[in-house]
């Protein structure tokens, strides 16, 4: 019987063999020339050595046939920094990466199922033709689909990570569509609804799937996709930085990580970063580095919509979204697409309890017939929902302009926020002191022996009233600071709400504009 | 060759360089006004300016070509 036990483990050991051996060695070095590591390759980089866990991975395709070991998906869950995070890994050596019958009913499912259960992040790393054509075209795809129904579910309860390694065809382009963080490898992902082939069929245009959905296209253009990187090394440690930033569900806080950098440091070399003329522009990622942890910046979406800069960073250890106006992009005016990114990545940090700081600097939203054309209004009341909305805790530091509609999405006084301070060069007001003085005073100015000179002084008469002090004399701000307390103020106010607890009414939804 | 755009309508309020000029990446090409804010037009790579398309007081639209680099 001895003999019979071993032959038994035996076979096991060489049916693991052969699964672990992927596509094989011609298509391994296939993807390796294609500048691509395998899918167990990027495992080993995304999970903390040793501590993956495989589920499925004798699973075969539907006809049981020995070309598609784990059915061209690998799927378990690992430990990043310490904590449980699940994976859904396409195998590109593997007929294509394409999605299978036993590979979407069986094994992803089952890990949204168990990641749900348990309340841990799941990580899809996206290499894959789409949907197994041979497999799905028949009307059994009435019965697919609810992958993304689930991701629905999934959203605001665990972080969902799409890294994008390879192509993400069709329908499956809505993983990523769905997900909290998109990275993107340069050069070889690609997304789009309809690959290269479809499109020519289904309208004749001739197009690559680089040229239509690589990160030139969605990192830049788009939005679609959030951070361009160089290779998949780059794009896994990306994707375990992002993660840092999160709880592992909305049940949880944010992991708090001493990063040794004083709560009661003095911002230092603001004076050289900041001009106080504020038409002038400067890089307000000077800014946000000079104030936050020393080297926790995150930027997310750093390469679109420029005008507003969004990410994760650490304030005294604490985890915190950043929304910072740009007015080196644009004056760092808000338009439709600074107002998406923003309300976006707003409500995700709602979603999963980091706390939001707002550095404000904003001449207001652009104004003409261009942007109310994209309809600027409604992308607009996205941002005015999503601050709104949010319970987390709230800090809001005016820097230098708070103009009109601006000054409300970047967390003004009646958005609640639990602190709101203002440098002492800070300008609050409907809009700018040329534009008041333009319609207020028009009459006065055309009827002036001087015009000019009438409208240079009523300009500085308005200027000397939107100073900070007639609004922090009305206590309508809580404090008027010194550039260099900044990062002691927002620390002490975000630990200040730690225990903020606020009650709505109580409702299905409410009916966020899109 | 490379046409460098206005990103949003405005005004050209600065011209700072001229056909022949050599310039660096992230050179100041001109300088916008807009939602009085300066808002300043950088080169998008090295090369020479061959062209400037715009004059100062100008009222430029978004899109429209400002300077051609070669």
């Amino acid at each position: 019987m001895t003999d019979d036990f071993e032959a038994q483990v035996g076979e096991l050991r060489a049916r693991r063999k052969k699964h672990l051996a992927m596509g094989g060695v011609d298509k391994i070095a296939k993807q390796h020339e294609r500048g691509k590591q395998t899918v167990r390759e990027r495992i080993d980089l995304l999970f903390d050595p040793g501590t993956f866990v495989e589920l499925g991975l004798l699973a075969k395709d539907r006809e049981g046939s020995d070309n598609a070991p784990a059915d061209g998906v690998v799927t378990g869950h690992g430990e990043v920094d310490g904590r449980q995070v699940w994976v859904i890994a396409y195998d590109f050596t593997v007929m294509a990466g394409s999605m299978g019958a036993v590979g979407e009913q069986f094994k992803t499912a089952r890990v949204r199922e168990l990641a749900l259960r348990y309340r841990k992040p799941i990580v899809w790393l996206l290499d894959s033709a789409g949907a197994r054509i041979q497999e799905a075209a028949g009307s059994t795809f009435a019965g697919t689909g609810w992958l993304f129904a689930d991701q629905v579910v999934m959203s605001g309860v665990i972080p969902q990570v799409a890294a994008m390694l390879g192509p993400c065809a069709a329908g499956t382009a809505y993983i990523p569509g769905l997900a909290d963080f998109v990275p993107m490898v340069k050069g070889t992902s690609s997304m789009a609804l309809g690959g290269a082939r479809l499109v020519k069929a289904a309208t004749g245009e001739d197009v690559t799937d680089h040229e239509m959905g690589g990160s030139q296209v969605h990192c830049y253009e788009s939005g679609v996709g959030d951070n361009e990187v160089e290779n998949d090394e780059d794009c896994i440690a990306t994707v375990r930085r992002f993660l840092s930033y999160l709880p592992s569900s909305n049940t949880e806080t944010p992991p708090h990580v001493d990063t040794g950098d004083p709560v009661d440091r003095a911002v230092e070399g603001l004076d050289k970063i900041v001009p106080v003329n504020p038409r002038a522009a400067y890089d307000v990622r000077k800014v946000i580095k000079a104030v936050f942890d020393s080297g926790s910046w995150f930027e997310v979406k750093p390469t679109w919509a420029k005008n507003i800069v969004i990410g994760l960073a650490r304030a005294g250890g604490h985890s915190v979204g950043v929304v910072a106006n740009q007015p080196m992009q644009k004056g760092g005016v808000l338009d439709s697409d600074a107002a998406d990114k923003a309300a976006r990545f707003i409500r995700m940090c709602d979603a999963f309890n980091v706390p939001l700081v707002y550095l404000m600097d904003v001449p207001g939203f652009m104004v003409g017939s261009q942007v109310e054309k994209e309809g600027i209004i409604r992308h607009g009341a996205k941002m005015l929902y999503a601050t709104s909305e949010a319970t987390v805790p709230k800090v809001t530091v005016i820097m230098r302009k708070a103009y009109g509609a601006g000054y409300y999405v970047m967390c003004g006084k009646g958005y609640q926020p639990d602190a709101i301070v203002a440098w002492p060069f800070a300008e609050i007001s409907v809009m700018g002191p040329e534009g008041a003085v333009n319609i207020i005073f028009n009459k006065q100015v055309e009827a002036s022996d001087n015009p000019e000179a009438t409208r240079a002084q009523l300009v500085e008469t308005i200027r000397a009233q939107i100073t900070p002090y007639l609004a922090a004399g009305w206590a309508m701000i809580d404090d008027v600071i010194d550039p260099a307390e900044t990062r002691r103020v927002i620390v002490k106010a975000i630990e200040q709400a730690r225990d903020k607890k606020i009650d709505r009414p109580w409702r299905k939804h409410g009916n966020i504009p899109v | 060759m490379t046409e460098v755009k206005a990103e949003l309508v405005g005004n050209v309020w600065k011209v700072k360089t001229q056909a022949g000029a050599q310039v660096a990446e992230e050179d100041e090409l001109l300088i916008l006004e807009s939602m009085k804010m300066e808002i300043p037009v950088t080169a998008p790579r090295a090369g020479t300016v061959k062209e400037v398309r715009v004059k100062e007081g100008e009222v430029v639209k978004e899109g429209q070509v400002l300077v051609v680099l070669e």
